[in-house]
């Protein structure tokens, strides 16, 4: 693989955790466009952690992660409570606040005679680890895959699951899954504890590829594109915000054709979608379709089998 | 079981529900009719804890329940069905019960089991459900594919895997053909036979007069009569309510 | 109880196979000039490398320079090319083709002897490049 393809891959690979995490409030029925706030506090916080710290990368991973998780919690408990646009406008306003705060932030501490750490606008540079530790661009891209895939892996298991079934009576018809049995504040509150996580994941990563972050970094621009991402790539599956992020990323980005017009077609096409599939293109339905193919299959398999030898 | 007392509801300076008294016994289906708007579905939606209550108190088994949360509610054995069906269109059939479910079996279950739906009496007992209610075949079909009738029928299977105590069901027959309200009569009185108690609101005055124990007339927010059905069918307010002669 | 501690014989597993940090490495620094190269959205950047600490030119490297935009994070990619060592010790020229004028996080990864990765902030305008350098009055962008 060259420099370039690894660097695009990777790009998606980290991208498509905060798809994943706007994908999972959306499954809720929740439209956040704060996503992105995590993200950051993931890079902040695994950053500070390996760099200033000297911790190893996984545990920084974690703790940057936990961040996520705690922060979206905090902040779930509150909003959650608002409704549709008013909850969106909220998680918008928070991610503002923590940007323009790590706009603010300098936390320095001197190492080899350097001063590392966030420095305001100037932003958090030298997150070094990966050069320190001679991890390559390819292996570093195989860790942030094979993160991926456990995330991914814990997504097919979560659309399966009872806890699955319940965020997406949530998403549906929250009235209703309450009449269910369903505690919904709760079961929100958990999922926009594992959304922040998500992100933050993401933000932890992004942080070591790059070694640098910056606020500018967690503009709205991220959060509105990782909300997009399941909208075009579909909320049936979650490999629906990944195709998201592969259309755009991927597909977008290759074709050198629309280089600075491509935001310009990103949105058209996003418009365009959400016309003619509201619900993305692996929205529930295909799923379901090809699912039951799957079965049809499989018991048709098991007919003949049966039959006379 | 169930002890409405003086519950009122206003919206603004609309008295939906004004003053009703009501008590729904044990193992019996109590009916509950009156006139468009008299407040029949707000009850059921107090009830159900969908909207707090202006004043008053609900009682069940005894029990304060007026400002427990709907999700409670239907944990103590509460569950209903909606006069406009309300089902989980992008969750499949079964899936619809699965949650709804609310058997001792399941709650013995270990972590794995009752999460990833595995265990074997779980889906017998889904199953036996769909049986019931005559959609088996529909096991795994989106249940926003469903036609009319099977979506009423999946509605109701919902309502009846939650074990409830007691069962609201709001308007069961409405844009029913009279051979399907003939099944439902049916699935009623057999749902009686097995213990359930029903709260039945329906504006199909002979379905009910043929399946409750009891009923009750609503007016205008107001209880106007009460009693077995034939002595309510000779009730000179009800006729009142119902044909508006003076 | 069994979970718990499979984790962490898992977690202890990645913690003695993890890679160890090479200390007393030698770190860069980069002085990045560009200028337009008369096509549009292209510059000519000449690079010169030095270390940090001493101050000595860097030469004899392998440099590639990339660049994304801070702004829109993972969105932009820049395909990565070789810069060329120029006569004078430590300095590199390559020529940049970006997707649109803006802010750009322009990425010098060195190879060979001295193994890092520089980032230089720089405004790529139609006319001129300049550093970035965020003040306190570019707040609230």
């Amino acid at each position: 693989m060259d420099d370039y393809l690894v660097s695009v891959v990777s790009n998606i690979g980290i991208i498509s955790f905060v798809a994943l995490s706007a994908y999972l409030l959306l499954l809720t029925g929740e439209i956040s466009f704060g996503q992105q706030a995590f993200f950051a506090i993931g890079a902040y916080a695994a950053g500070i952690a390996t760099a200033m710290w000297g911790w190893p990368l996984p545990l920084a991973i974690a703790w940057g992660a936990a961040a996520g998780a705690a922060c979206a919690v905090t902040l779930g408990i509150p909003t959650l409570r608002l409704r549709g646009l008013q909850f969106a406008i909220a998680t918008l306003a928070f991610a503002e606040m923590v940007r323009i705060l790590f706009e603010l932030w300098r936390y320095q501490i001197d190492i080899d005679g350097e001063p590392v750490g966030p420095n305001g606008t100037d932003g958090f540079r030298n997150i070094r680890y990966v050069f320190d530790h001679n991890i390559e661009a390819f292996d570093f891209m195989m860790l942030i895959y094979a993160v991926l895939a456990v995330t991914l892996g814990s997504f097919m298991l979560l659309e399966r699951s009872r806890l699955g079934v319940i965020f997406r009576m949530i998403g549906e018809d929250a009235t209703l899954a309450s009449l269910q049995g369903i505690a919904v504040a709760r079961y929100k509150v958990f999922a926009a504890g594992i959304a922040g996580a998500l992100a933050a994941v993401g933000g932890g990563l992004y942080a070591h590829l790059t070694t640098y972050v910056e606020p500018r970094t967690f503009d709205v621009m991220l959060g509105v594109h990782s909300l997009a991402y399941g909208l075009i790539g579909g909320l049936g599956t979650a490999l629906g915000p990944l195709l998201g992020v592969v259309i755009d990323v991927g597909l977008l980005e290759s074709v050198r054709l629309f280089a600075g017009y491509r935001m310009i077609i990103f949105g058209g096409l996003v418009a365009l979608l959400l016309i003619v599939r509201p619900r993305g293109l692996l929205d529930e339905r295909l799923v379901h379709g090809i699912g039951r193919l799957f079965r049809n299959a499989k018991s048709g398999t098991t007919r003949t089998g049966r039959g006379p030898p | 079981m169930l002890d409405l007392q003086g519950i009122a509801k206003h919206f603004g300076g609309v008295r939906a529900v004004d003053g009703v008294d009501l008590t729904v016994k044990r193992g019996e289906i109590l009916g509950l009719i009156g006139p468009n708007g008299s407040g029949k579905s707000t009850i059921v939606n107090l009830v159900s804890g969908l909207f707090p209550l202006t004043s008053g108190r609900i009682l069940f088994n005894g029990d304060d329940i007026s400002d427990l949360p709907s999700h409670a509610r239907v944990g103590l054995g509460i569950a209903r069905t909606f006069q406009n069906i309300r089902l989980f269109g992008q969750l499949s059939v079964w899936q619809n019960l699965w949650v709804a479910q609310n058997s001792r079996l399941q709650r013995q279950e270990m972590f794995f089991k009752r999460w990833f739906g595995g265990s074997a009496g779980v889906q017998a007992e889904i199953g036996r459900t769909l049986e019931f209610f005559d959609l088996a075949h529909k096991r795994d079909e989106l249940a926003a594919n469903l036609s009319f009738g099977e979506q009423r029928r999946l509605e109701f299977a919902r309502a009846i895997s939650a074990r409830p105590n007691l069962l609201l069901l709001d308007e069961p027959a409405a844009g029913m053909n009279a051979e399907e309200v003939d099944q439902l009569d049916a699935r009623i009185r057999k749902m009686r036979d097995e213990g359930f108690t029903v709260l039945l609101i329906e504006h199909h005055v002979e379905l009910v007069m043929s399946v409750a124990d009891r009923i009750a007339v609503l007016n205008f927010g107001r209880k106007i009569a009460e009693g077995p059905p034939a002595a309510v069918q000779d009730d000179a307010a009800v006729r009142e309510a119902y044909l508006g002669t003076r | 109880m069994r979970t718990i501690v499979c984790t962490l014989v898992a977690i202890a597993a990645l913690l003695a196979g993890y890679p160890q940090a090479a200390h007393g490495q030698v770190r860069a620094k980069a002085a990045v000039t560009c200028v337009s190269a008369g096509q549009v959205l292209e510059y000519d950047c000449t690079i010169k490398l030095a270390n940090a600490r001493s101050g000595e030119p860097l030469s004899g490297l392998t440099v590639s320079v990339g660049a994304d935009m801070p702004s829109m994070p993972g969105m932009h990619n820049v395909r990565r090319v070789k810069a060329t060592e120029q006569a004078e010790k430590g300095a590199y020229h390559v020529r940049l083709e970006l997707e649109m004028h803006g802010d750009w996080a322009v990425h010098i990864d060195l190879r060979g002897a001295v193994r890092d990765r520089v980032v230089a902030m720089l405004r790529f305008e139609e006319a001129e490049v300049t550093d970035v350098k965020p003040s306190p009055s570019r707040r609230g962008h």
